[in-house]
């Protein structure tokens, strides 16, 4: 297992969460806001808001920040591909939990890559809401595989 | 955007109005990130990153800052939600791959095309569509596709 440290650590396999929160109003509209998203279901009143599906990729970062407290590690990382499905709506005010595991880290043309496997739970009855797949390059420069199997 | 409305038909193609991708742009999903997580009703700020500190940028190899990709599955989505509304965060599927890097101050236009639709089944009718954003010469940036039922 390689959590406890920096995102760059982590490998297949490893277990990410869970982590519960409950979903506000506020992180509901700040999120619509930044992404230019004025529909009423998301930038209303407080009652009838729902979760844009897109934010489950700030869960992705909760799980980081729980499961990596030291950060990103020695290069910054670059979204490959999001994938996510809804099952049901998310309302605000639920009680939720995310979890998530690492499915595969592997090079692929010089770069590290890591694919993890999301799940988004209401507490309160346990219904699965979304569930997501996002995969990222762990650093953007190419590694030189030649030289490095060279020198080992 | 003003589009057609529900029910779309198969080979329906439509477009977002072109947006510059800009540094504020950039910098409005950048420092979102922090101020949800902290929830507490302020604005929080990142330290730099590659969506908008061009040094930081260019040492990890890039020529300057570019844009994070959830802005473009977001314009996208967007898009979904002009055409069939809260649907979209009820019952759906959306699938986006970055196939090229969209640096400041480039167009980007945001498509849906239909590509399937299914007969209603109690009521509900599924959507398939591909989705992708491209730039003003018509560059592909972003690719994908969706599924969206709709009730």
């Amino acid at each position: 297992m390689a959590v406890g440290r920096y995102v760059s650590d982590l490998d297949t396999g490893d277990v990410l969460g869970p982590v519960e929160y409950v979903l506000s109003p506020f992180v509901i509209r700040e999120y619509a806001h930044a992404n230019e998203m004025h529909h009423p279901f998301f930038q209303g009143l407080r009652e009838g808001l729902v979760m844009p599906p897109t934010l489950i990729h700030l869960d992705k970062l909760r799980l980081y920040n729980h499961a990596c407290p030291a950060g990103t590690g020695p290069d910054a990382r670059i979204h490959y591909e999001y994938d996510c499905t809804m099952h049901e709506p998310v309302r605000v005010g639920a009680r939720l939990s995310v979890g998530g595991r690492v499915t595969q880290r592997f090079t692929k043309r010089g770069r590290d890559m890591m694919i993890i496997e999301m799940e988004l739970h209401d507490i309160s009855n346990g219904h699965l809401l979304v569930s997501y797949r996002d995969t990222v390059l762990l650093a953007y420069a190419q590694k030189d595989v030649a030289k490095e199997a060279a020198a080992s | 955007m003003t589009g057609p409305r529900l029910p779309l038909q198969p080979g329906t193609e439509i477009r977002t109005a072109p947006r510059p991708m800009t540094r504020e742009r950039m910098r409005w999903y950048v420092d979102a990130q922090p101020t949800i997580g902290a929830d507490d009703g302020r604005i929080h700020t990142q330290p730099p990153t590659i969506h908008d500190d061009d040094a930081y940028a260019r040492k990890n190899g890039l020529p300057g800052i570019i844009a994070d990709g959830m802005i473009s599955t977001n314009w996208i989505q967007g898009l979904l939600c002009d055409l069939f509304g809260e649907a979209v965060a009820s019952r759906s599927r959306l699938r986006t791959k970055y196939i090229a890097p969209i640096y400041e101050d480039q167009i980007v236009i945001a498509a849906v095309r239909v590509t399937s639709v299914a007969q209603a089944v109690a009521g509900v009718t599924s959507y398939a569509l591909d989705v992708w954003c491209e730039d003003d010469a018509g560059k592909k940036l972003t690719v994908g596709e969706a599924l969206v039922h709709v009730a």
